[in-house]
């Protein structure tokens, strides 16, 4: 010091200003220290994300055929302009309403709707603003890039199912993918395909059972974006593999048939079945009323198309049921095939011996059920012919619950079919639980439920699709086939980084086997051949060179004197065709208009017409409506 | 005579201290660069760096004594810049804040840099007398006058990152002349107390409001507080300070958080910011360390004056530099919230870089004459 002035410590001081220099200057070099070196590695993959953006391609979904190769669903490409949340970065959403919805003309309400909707979502990083954009929608939002850098286009896939509703229930539909679903194993363990949220998934049908082949795998733009979320070069391009097409083993003109007798048909509620009883391919399903599958995939996010969704759940004749595989409904005297069949199997009744009294019906203890004839003594040949109620009655007494139950069981209508549509239901068939569950006023199994559950009433309510199983494997001699849609999937070539996948072809499961002595089964082919060829209850289908078997059945639904009205029988028939040597079975039943053989046969027909143009080439001779 | 006078002049230079200036200049330069490689900020700031050089030389080889002697009339027109800075259609603004002089041909600058030097050019002057007693409330007074005056015109620019900048000239002084002790611990004492009891009671009557609060959330918890919106250019800041990591980030300027708009006022405010992503923990602890040994050396320098002014004119600017240093890299690296404060001898600007040599030009003047005595 070179001046003495060290009676205020000064130099004391000076150390002290120099201390604190350095100390400060420590503090930051150990928070550049821990920023840097402890966690810089976390902090410049942070930077790395918000400079990489992966901008999904999303890939173009299968597209699915009938067995011919006529065209069902594809897809058809449409654009969204959507809002990337990262770029808003704090704005206020508000901002946008008015320019948006003047620009694109959207309603300023829905507008504000949709922002009130996400802003509660934390993780969503995408708005769309407006699906399927004109044209022009495009033009300003590429015109405006400057003011509203945070709108971007975005092409997207949409599915497109077939006018007039055909086939919906059997097609399903595509939807976005909810947050419950991306919980199940199925979707959060595909790590194949993997799913994300917004990702389009099948919701019901063939789109949903055989999502994993129709789904494709999604490319991305991988970008490199400004603060703004500006694009300021790509950096990598990975197109995406489009799905398998799937080729389905439904007959579309067999299909259109069906549907169309089903559109005309008294109550237009029912359903219409048809498969091949040698393999189980479904040749055509029909349930109506039914309902357009093109309201989920294209018009859902509209106030009309949620509306329209939210009425069809509410409709209380149940359109969104494929009746096929989830009605339930009794079986009626369709059930006499079956029962029939096991009869003679189990011995109840013999070839030799199977006569049964009508008695023009019977009385156990004192109430008397009724026989809708009086038939004397028929054997089983001519009580299918003229569905002969009474003679059923003893034979299901003769064979009792247990007898009935083994016949349930052998012809699997207690069980589900394994047909590849989801949420197919079990049918409900007798049993002493199920009459404790049923009628728990009166709960132990008497003599009277025994000769209910031998004719199709009170005890046994079954899908169509069970019914149709189960004759169709007794008109093949005891061979009972899986039913099922799915045909073949096609194979898709390699694409970038995904590999080729092969063709599949549905793998078919063994039928059945339900031993079934030649005799016996000839003997119950006569019965139904003789239903429609011979004066029976399905007459006024019979069909020259082309023989049907089948059996009618009018299930009621309300007691004697009250079926009038909605409450008017079930119309059923279940069926076969050529009769000896069956190449396609049919089963038809529409709900509340009365005799089976007066509007479910007549329905049958119609198919077997498409079907004997098809495979005849010839035209069919006309129904004989004249006979009762 | 006179050429052994200028001989040892130049001999006795602090060359030292110089090329350790115009080293770190450089080497912001260099960043100014990386931060904005497409612009020319890094062009004008070279330019910067030769008037700054030779305006150094000029005030070195001056006697600082005649320089503090004419102290008064620098102030004075310093004060005046500060004025006429405020009027309209003088003042030029930028980003809000009236703060800057256009001279046609040379571009803007900046009083509120320059003021510095007169204003710690003042107080070195007023309390620069010998000392033989305590420090009187009267003189506490007088310094605070002195400084309230320029920091006073600077808060109506308003430029609240450049007045504060200017209080550690006046603690300083203040403490190296003699302030009693118990009350440099008071006040410390006052601070540590009140502040963050003002705080409390701010929240709990709601005189704080949310958005302030929101401001304190960001240092104190960068990562979870509004990183959209408040804590944006601080947590920025420290994504891209980590993100040089220890070598620095490989091709750096292709993607940098600067170049794709990250970071914001990369060559300016947030110049470190840029040094740590592109020289990493290896470059920005160098330069912390180059600013440690600068500051060194102008303390050496102050305790070798031969008078107390000379050893307050120096230790004012050691407390100027050190404080902004402070507040620039500690807003920086996220621990200070966001205030417009350049970073001595890195951030782009003219101004900054010609004050800042000038300064030095004091200590390496005052320096030089250690034996003349």
């Amino acid at each position: 010091m070179k001046f003495e002035d060290d009676s205020q410590n000064l130099r004391l001081r000076l150390n002290v200003v120099q201390g604190l220099v350095f100390v400060l200057l420590a503090v930051l070099g150990v928070r550049l220290y821990f920023l840097q070196v402890v966690n810089g590695t976390r902090y410049a993959e942070i930077a790395e994300n918000q400079r990489v953006k992966l901008l999904p391609i999303p890939a173009p979904r299968g597209t699915i055929f009938d067995r011919n190769g006529q065209l069902l669903v594809d897809s058809r490409s449409i654009y969204n302009i959507i809002l990337s949340r990262e770029d808003m970065r704090g704005r206020d959403f508000n901002s946008l309403t008015e320019p948006l919805a003047e620009g694109l003309g959207l309603d300023p309400a829905l507008l504000r709707e949709r922002f009130e909707e996400v802003k509660s979502q934390p993780a969503f990083e995408y708005i769309k603003v407006k699906e399927n954009a004109s044209h022009d929608d495009i033009g300003w939002v590429e015109a405006h890039g400057l003011e509203f850098p945070e709108l971007s286009i975005e092409k997207q896939p949409q599915r497109r199912y077939p006018d007039d509703s055909v086939l919906a229930h059997v097609l399903g539909y595509v939807g976005e993918i909810s947050p419950e679903q991306l919980k199940l194993p199925k979707y959060r363990d595909n790590t194949e395909k993997p799913y994300r949220p917004g990702d389009v998934v099948g919701k019901a049908g063939l789109e949903a059972t055989y999502d994993h082949l129709l789904r494709g795998r999604d490319g991305y733009r991988k970008v490199e974006v400004d603060s703004r979320g500006r694009i300021q070069r790509v950096l990598e391009i990975v197109q995406p593999q489009p799905g398998q097409d799937l080729i389905t083993t439904i007959d579309l003109d067999l299909q259109m048939a069906a549907e169309d007798q089903l559109r005309n048909s008294v109550t237009k509620r029912g359903v219409i079945v048809a498969l091949d009883p040698n393999n189980g391919e479904v040749l055509a399903m029909a349930s109506y009323p039914t309902f357009d599958p093109n309201l989920f995939s294209q018009r859902i996010s509209t106030p009309e198309g949620r509306a329209e969704a939210r009425a069809l759940l509410l409709d209380k004749r149940t359109p969104l049921t494929n009746r096929a595989i989830k009605g339930r409904y009794p079986p009626g005297s369709t059930w006499k095939i079956p029962m029939g069949m096991a009869g003679l199997e189990q011995g109840a009744i013999t070839i030799k011996d199977s006569n049964l009294a009508c008695g023009g019906g019977i009385t156990i203890g004192n109430k008397f059920t009724r026989c809708m004839g009086s038939h004397g003594s028929p054997a089983l040949r001519y009580a299918i012919q003229v569905s002969c109620d009474g003679y059923f009655y003893r034979l299901g007494l003769k064979m009792e619950l247990d007898g009935i139950m083994k016949m349930v069981d052998d012809f699997d209508i207690n069980k589900r079919t394994g047909i590849d549509l989801p949420s197919e239901l079990r049918s409900w068939t007798p049993s002493r639980e199920f009459k404790a569950r049923f009628n728990p006023r009166d709960p132990n199994w008497r003599e009277i439920d025994t000769v209910y559950a031998s004719f199709g009433q009170v005890h046994e309510f079954v899908t169509p699709i069970a019914m149709l199983r189960a004759v169709a494997g007794i008109s093949v001699g005891g061979k009972l086939y899986v039913p099922h849609i799915l045909k073949e999937a096609k194979a898709v070539s390699a694409t970038g980084p995904f590999a080729a996948l092969a063709s599949y072809a549905f793998d078919r499961p063994d039928p059945k086997i339900v031993p079934l002595s030649e005799a016996n089964h000839r003997l119950v082919m006569d019965g139904m051949f003789d239903v429609v060829n011979n004066g029976g209850t399905g007459g006024r289908i019979k069909m020259d060179n082309f023989e049907i078997a089948g059996k009618t059945g009018t299930a009621q639904v309300a007691s004697l004197g009250k079926d009038v009205g909605a409450n008017k029988d079930h119309a059923w028939f279940v069926s076969f065709a050529p009769a000896y040597k069956p190449e396609i079975a049919a089963i038809a039943l529409i709900e509340n208009v009365g005799f089976g053989g007066t509007h479910a046969a007549p329905t049958v027909r119609a198919v077997y017409d498409a079907y004997y143009r098809k495979t005849r080439h010839a035209e069919p001779t006309p129904a004989l409506i004249a006979r009762k | 005579m006179s050429t052994i006078l200028e001989k040892r002049r130049f001999r006795d230079l602090d060359w030292f201290l110089m090329l350790l200036a115009v080293g770190i200049a450089i080497f912001g330069t260099w960043q100014i660069h990386n931060a904005q490689p497409e612009a020319n900020y890094w062009k004008k700031q070279l330019i910067g760096l030769g008037v700054s050089l030779v305006a150094m030389m000029v005030v070195a080889l001056t006697d600082y004594r005649k320089l503090v002697y004419f102290a008064p009339a620098f102030y004075i027109f310093g004060l005046v810049l500060l004025v006429l800075v405020l009027v309209p259609g003088v003042g030029h603004k930028v980003n809000g804040q009236q703060a800057w002089i256009m001279i046609p041909g040379l571009g803007t600058f900046q009083p509120s840099e320059f003021v510095k030097i007169p204003t710690a050019l003042m107080l070195a002057r007023y309390f620069g007398r010998p000392r033989t007693s305590i420090l009187s409330w009267h003189e506490m007074l007088i310094g605070g006058a002195i400084l309230a005056l320029p920091v006073g015109l600077i808060m109506l620019e308003p430029d609240a990152g450049q007045a504060i900048t200017y209080l550690p000239l006046l603690a300083v002084v203040l403490f190296l002349s003699s302030i009693r002790m118990w009350l440099v611990i008071a006040a410390l004492a006052a601070a540590f107390v009140t502040v963050p009891a003002a705080y409390y009671v701010g929240v709990k009557t709601g005189a704080i409001k949310n958005y302030q609060q929101e401001r304190i959330n960001v240092i104190l918890d960068p990562e979870n507080a509004d990183r959209r919106g408040f804590g944006y250019h601080t947590w920025q800041s420290i994504l891209t300070v980590g993100k040089g990591r220890i070598v620095g980030a490989r091709s750096a300027s292709d993607y940098s958080q600067s170049r794709l708009k990250f970071l914001p006022e990369p060559h300016t405010d947030f110049i470190f910011a840029v040094t740590a992503e592109t020289t990493g923990f290896i470059g920005s602890i160098s330069l912390l360390i180059a600013y440690a040994v600068l500051l060194s050396k102008l303390v050496v320098g102050a305790r070798r004056a031969p008078d107390r002014m000379g050893m307050l004119v120096i230790m004012a600017f050691v407390g100027g530099f050190a404080f902004q240093i402070f507040i620039n890299v500690g807003m920086a690296l996220g621990m200070l919230p966001v205030i417009g404060v350049p970073l001595p001898l890195m951030s782009a600007g003219l101004s900054a870089v010609l004050a800042t040599f000038i300064a030095i030009g004091f200590a390496i003047s005052i320096r030089l004459r250690r034996f003349v005595n």
